[in-house]
């Protein structure tokens, strides 16, 4: 009966190899040397954001890549991930990959592309040479908020709040207003999306700083949940990492841009490459273009 | 007064009991409720059938996720069943105490890895893995296969063990009188008798596998078309949910709540079978 275990257990392995077989026969030759350093002959790893995503609608809008009829036209073969980590682990482990996240997430693991020649930094997008960017906004009841929210929402208006936020490495918005404490005090929450929460976590800190009496509930979720939850009252104000939908802002609620966020291409620290005309990113997300050598 | 505690008591065991159907019911009317009007409103054959997924044109086939739900557990039970089996049966008869006391706690251990954790694990390791192999971008329908093949041991595993275990000795002990060596007494008569409990095991990781979203949709790639071999990468059930929940508004949202009813309904067939299955071999 050992021969029996035996030949089970070579049945299995067999198995397992010949799946191995029939799927790089599947695969053609197309990407035998796939992970050469130089990624100058490869085919390209498109990486997108789901369907839906603030990135993704930004992105797509930016660099026009749409249909006839202005819809979302990204290649269905690209490889989809639903955030900026998995994105940046994936460009960051596959030579030839592309991929593109907020421009404040953005570290050495990966390489920002130039576009059109423009460097992908914050002086860049502020001074309109980098056209590439979001607009991040807060969601409140057009009815009006308590006094302390609004209070709240003006230090983010402010020259003091609109500081903070460029110093996290988003760029901000044109403001004339100045800040001072009114002393007020109570509880505001703030609710949304996950793109918008680190810099309102510290704009929160900063605030409760000059405002001892207030305490500022964070939630982080996503921007339709942070919508929803400002126009079902909630939350004092929600946070969105994309521009309101019409069906959002006739439920009684407005949007206010609170800051900028660019969004830059990358690809992997290997890659050669170091920039791209903006016709070509559209290429390759289109599906036109598939090979590296193309675009080098 | 004791007749009083024995009742009152009763009536505690009866609505814990109830409050898990309480569950199960209400999960199903919000499904059902808020997903069938959603289906009909695209169109059922459209819906099911429509192997275009472009929510932002309002185009919602769901297809190529159903076939990709289907191929990669299809794929994790091939690679999980016989290496879980054979270390059930290794575990419960075969396996010195030394061995066990480590590789039960391993076993267990296992189970108790929140699948997140598998799903940077097959992104940092098995993805690479899989590209240096075979090139492409190395997240495939095989790679999602090996990562929930791997997930899905550890309830083969235990659930195989602890049928294998509930066979009484005196079946093992016959086959061995009447001549049978150890591995036929095993395999011959063992193993069949823990037919039932081994069946449940495989449905236990059926539903683990199918219903696997997290880990799933960071290895798979997620691409919404049919997958064309086992290297293109696929997008499942619940990684069409995981994925685009988060922002999805108003038609997009309902049309993932619908594909949130035909994964139950699938996880419902598959338990529905499996109990016919049973109900037969017990007569």
């Amino acid at each position: 009966m050992k021969k029996f275990m035996a030949m089970f257990l070579c049945a299995t392995l067999a198995m397992g190899t010949l799946a191995g077989c029939s799927s790089t026969t599947d695969n053609g030759s197309s990407t035998a040397d796939g992970s050469s350093a130089a990624a100058n002959d490869a085919a390209i790893s498109v990486v997108t954001r789901e369907d839906g995503s603030g990135t993704r609608g930004a992105f797509t809008e930016l660099f026009e890549i749409e249909d006839a009829d202005g819809n979302d036209a990204i290649t269905l073969n690209a490889e989809v991930s639903n955030s900026t980590a998995v994105v940046m682990t994936t460009v960051a482990g596959n030579p030839d990959a592309i991929g593109y996240i907020s421009l404040g997430s953005l570290d050495k693991t990966v390489k920002a592309l130039a576009i059109d020649g423009v460097e992908a930094s914050v002086e860049n997008v502020e001074n309109g040479t980098y056209k590439v960017y979001r607009p991040f906004n807060i969601v409140t009841k057009e009815s009006g908020i308590s006094e302390v929210a609004q209070d709240f929402v003006n230090y983010i208006m402010s020259a003091e709040g609109q500081a903070v936020i460029a110093e996290e490495g988003y760029i901000p918005v044109e403001t004339t207003t100045s800040y001072t404490a009114s002393g007020l005090s109570g509880t505001v929450t703030v609710s949304g999306s996950s793109s918008v929460t680190p810099v309102m976590q510290v704009l929160k800190e900063q605030y409760e700083a000059l405002n001892l009496d207030v305490t500022i509930e964070l939630q982080q979720s996503d921007s339709t949940t942070g919508v929803n939850d400002a126009i079902n009252g909630i939350s004092d104000i929600g946070m969105a990492s994309r521009a309101l939908k019409d069906t959002e802002t006739s439920e009684g609620v407005t949007g206010t841009v609170i800051a900028n966020d660019g969004i830059a291409v990358i690809v992997n620290n290997e890659n050669s490459i170091t920039g791209l005309t903006s016709e070509q990113v559209k290429g390759i997300y289109m599906g036109e273009i598939t090979n590296w050598s193309e675009v080098a | 007064m004791n007749k009083l505690r024995e009742k009152s008591m009763g009536c505690v065991f009866l609505i814990t009991a109830l409050a898990s159907i309480f569950a199960v019911i209400v999960i199903c009317l919000f499904l059902f409720a808020n997903g069938f009007p959603t289906i009909f409103e695209i169109g059922p054959l459209d819906f099911l059938l429509g192997t275009n997924w472009r929510p932002t044109q309002d185009i919602y086939g769901i297809f190529p996720m159903i076939l990709g739900s289907i191929y990669v557990t299809a794929g994790s039970l091939i690679l999980g069943i016989p290496i879980g089996l054979l270390c059930a049966v290794y575990l419960a008869r075969f396996c010195p105490p030394k061995i066990y006391k480590y590789l039960k706690p391993a076993v267990d251990l296992l189970a108790g890895i929140p699948s997140i954790v598998y799903g940077f694990f097959g992104l940092v390791v098995i993805v690479p893995m899989m590209r240096d192999l075979f090139g492409g971008n190395g997240k495939s329908v095989l790679t999602a296969s090996i990562l929930l093949g791997i997930m899905i041991l550890p309830t083969l595993i235990s659930v195989g063990e602890s049928s294998i275990r509930a066979v009484p000795e005196s079946y093992y002990e016959g086959a061995l009188a009447l001549g049978a060596t150890p591995e036929e007494a095993m395999f011959k008569v063992m193993l069949p008798a823990a037919k039932s409990g081994v069946t449940a095991g495989i449905i236990l990781a059926i539903d683990r596998s199918i219903g696997e979203a997290m880990a799933v949709s960071m290895v798979a790639g997620n691409q919404p078309v049919i997958p064309e071999s086992l290297l293109s990468g696929v997008r499942t059930l619940t990684s069409n949910i995981v994925l685009e929940m988060g922002y999805a508004t108003d038609m997009h949202r309902a049309a993932l709540l619908a594909t949130g009813v035909v994964l139950f309904v699938f996880i419902l067939l598959i338990n529905l079978t499996f109990s016919l299955l049973r109900k037969k071999e017990d007569k």
